[in-house]
């Protein structure tokens, strides 16, 4: 039915979670960090992957129903996939792994920890979707699906594109870009690429939360982050100067520091905790 | 051949507005009384093809001004009351887009019992920028298609104890349908299909199928649906299950006719005022099919012509004609026209007739419908391959298709 499917990205290989096939890419040593990338797949992140590498032990999964990852045919909400990651998790070994999630990926690391404030030493958010900010009247992130194809990519970064027309990429290149797109109309067509819900459950978030935001963000701007913030205990929401929605492509430098930086401060909420409980 | 008049009611003084027709357009620029007068008008029209021994065929879409009927069932609901004899067609209803699969029902029973079992009823995919409007899902959504469809054929068949229904897109505590429809066991369904692989599935339903100006295609579609339904039945379909929508005009001489068909391509120009972002929603299309499309040559999925060229997108009604989309002339000339395509698509047994379309004015559209009535009609009612055996099986157009 979906034709013939691509091969892995170089270096990553296929793991089965939960009876659902998907894409894996393991990098580096140290510290385990789960990797969860935005709207643009895997392939988006592979430079960021590496630079993580440096500091990390990096798992760096393709989405369910992204890239080549098997999409069951239950799965349909961000719930889905942040309920599947928490699988990943336990199946893979990984003691309270970092977590950082771009844009989308985001999105899932926020319902993970959610779900279970423990999964995490330290979330890191870059630019999240998934909030409900302003008033019902409003459109609160860029509608990317009413957008020419080529303004819903510019629109999220403020590197100039590496434009490429379609009729000259490769059919696995396609294969993976119009996954990845059917993806993001599945899991955020209606209501557009948030949950109302998600809102009265941020505080549940018990991690050590970074939030980060590019200043020139077109898709949501960094009140969007501010608001994000607001709601988790204890988050602050830091805004990087020259950088767009794709925080991985524009400022991929300053991102892996600043995770790397994040991940090994002590825990100052676990320490305020134990000092309110005494 | 039975014969639909159609249009697809347009709201034509907008269409002086740059940019696109549909989704985008604000709806400042209707004025709501002439938008009214324009639909009482078509209506006037539909009313004088039930005179005239045509049926009818109405549509949908939304957001647009090139179709006002923004719900076909609400528009035959006062043509099941204000006509007499035609049959009466909604093609179609475009069910993933609607919220309440039982409603539908509801609606098709209702308008089936004021036209006295009038009512045919075509359940569509529908096309992809619908979904902007509907703000239903583009993925899954035929699954969601076939659901609703599952339920809509239980709840209007149903003769027992009242039902629920509790499925994966769907749920219902207790499905009764008041009143029942009069044809029994339900209306006559019908389905659209631009391919073999779609035409064949329609077939196994025992389900009418129609293609919409599809030219050569139609001959694959229909091929397809007559060998699979010959491999399911037993035996070949009537006719009547397979029909071929079109434009057509008619004219006492050649030339008022190819005048008026060059205010009726307007409907062919407008058709492609369509930013490209809305022709295929994230999802809507399986991912396969869209790697096949990003890699094919351009013009690869448009109608071909006789020369086996593909139809330019400014194409002029001679290539309209030539591919098969517009059939225009004098009464013998249409006749003439429409023979040679029955016959080289192997027959089919609905001509869905778009007899107005673009600014084809009132008087026009009357003028060109009362003659196609009186002077065309009676030869396509007792057309037979048999009447047209020179254009079976020897022409190379179809093979391009």
């Amino acid at each position: 039915m979906q034709g013939k499917k691509p091969d892995p990205i170089t270096g990553a290989s296929l793991v089965r979670i939960d009876g659902v096939e998907v894409e894996l890419l393991r990098l580096g040593q140290g510290q385990p960090l789960l990797y969860l990338h935005g709207m643009d797949g895997l392939e988006g992140s592979l430079d960021m992957v590496g630079r993580l590498a440096e500091h990390f032990e990096v798992f760096a999964p393709s989405h369910p129903g992204f890239g080549i990852s098997e999409l069951p045919a239950r799965f349909s909400t961000v719930e889905d996939l942040a309920y599947f990651y928490l699988d990943l998790v336990e199946t893979l070994g990984l003691r309270a792994p970092a977590v950082a999630g771009l844009s989308f990926g985001g999105w899932i690391a926020a319902s993970m920890a959610i779900k279970n404030p423990q999964v995490a030493s330290r979330l890191v958010l870059g630019a999240p979707l998934g909030l409900k900010a302003t008033d019902r009247r409003r459109q609160d992130i860029a509608d990317l699906f009413m957008l020419p194809a080529a303004a819903a990519e510019q629109i999220q970064q403020v590197t100039p594109l590496a434009t490429k027309p379609l009729a000259q990429m490769e059919a696995g290149e396609l294969y993976r870009l119009f996954r990845n797109r059917e993806a993001v109309s599945l899991f955020g067509w209606s209501p557009y690429l948030h949950d109302p819900k998600l809102r009265q459950r941020l505080h549940r978030i018990q991690a050590p939360t970074l939030v980060l935001w590019g200043r020139d963000d077109a898709l949501l701007p960094p009140q969007y982050g501010d608001a994000f913030a607001q709601e988790i205990p204890g988050a602050q929401c830091e805004i990087l100067d020259r950088c767009g929605h794709r925080i991985h492509i524009d400022k991929p430098n300053e991102l892996a520091e600043r995770i790397a930086a994040f991940a090994a401060t002590s825990h100052l909420r676990e320490d305020r905790h134990a000092r309110l409980a005494v | 051949m039975r014969v639909w008049q159609f249009s697809e009611q347009p709201y034509t003084p907008a269409w002086s507005v740059p940019g696109g027709v549909g989704v985008t357009l604000p709806t400042h620029h209707c004025d709501p009384v002439e938008a009214g007068t324009l639909l009482n008008r078509y209506l006037d029209e539909y009313m004088l093809a039930d005179e005239l021994g045509l049926n009818i065929m109405v549509n949908e879409h939304h957001s647009t001004s090139a179709c006002m009927s923004a719900s076909c069932m609400t528009t035959l609901a006062i043509l099941a009351r204000q006509t007499k004899k035609a049959r009466l067609l909604a093609l179609g209803i475009p069910l993933a887009n609607r919220s309440d699969p039982l409603r539908v029902a509801e609606e098709i029973a209702l308008v089936d019992a004021i036209s006295g079992g009038r009512l045919e009823v075509g359940l569509v995919k529908g096309a992809s920028y619908e979904v902007f409007m509907s703000n239903k899902h583009p993925t899954r959504f035929m699954d969601r298609f076939w659901e609703a469809h599952d339920l809509i054929v239980e709840a209007l068949t149903n003769r027992g104890e009242n039902f629920s229904w509790e499925g994966e897109h769907f749920h219902y505590r207790t499905v009764s349908v008041w009143p029942r429809p009069i044809q029994q066991p339900m209306p006559p369904i019908w389905m659209t299909a631009s391919s073999p692989g779609s035409a064949a599935l329609h077939a196994k339903y025992d389900y009418t199928c129609a293609t919409f100006l599809s030219g050569a295609v139609a001959r694959t579609v229909f091929d397809g649906y007559r060998d699979s339904y010959k491999a399911v039945h037993g035996r070949m379909p009537d006719e009547h299950k397979l029909g071929y929508l079109c434009v057509a005009c008619v004219a006492s001489t050649r030339e008022e006719a190819l005048r008026r068909a060059g205010k009726m391509k307007g409907y062919f120009d407008t058709a492609m005022r369509l930013d490209p972002q809305f022709r295929n929603a994230a999802g809507f299309v399986p991912v396969h099919e869209m790697v096949q499309l990003a890699k094919a040559e351009p013009g690869a999925n448009r109608q071909r012509m006789r020369n086996g060229a593909p139809l330019p997108a400014d194409a002029t009604v001679e290539q309209y004609m030539d591919a098969g989309l517009m059939f225009v002339g004098t009464p013998d000339d249409v006749y003439e026209q429409l023979r040679r395509f029955y016959g080289e698509v192997g027959g089919f047994g609905n001509l869905l007739m778009m007899g107005q379309a673009g600014t084809l004015d009132h008087a026009e559209t009357t003028d060109s419908l009362t003659l196609f009535g009186r002077e065309v009609l009676p030869r396509l009612a007792t057309l037979s391959l048999a009447d047209c055996e020179e254009f079976v099986d020897t022409d190379a157009w179809r093979r391009s298709a």
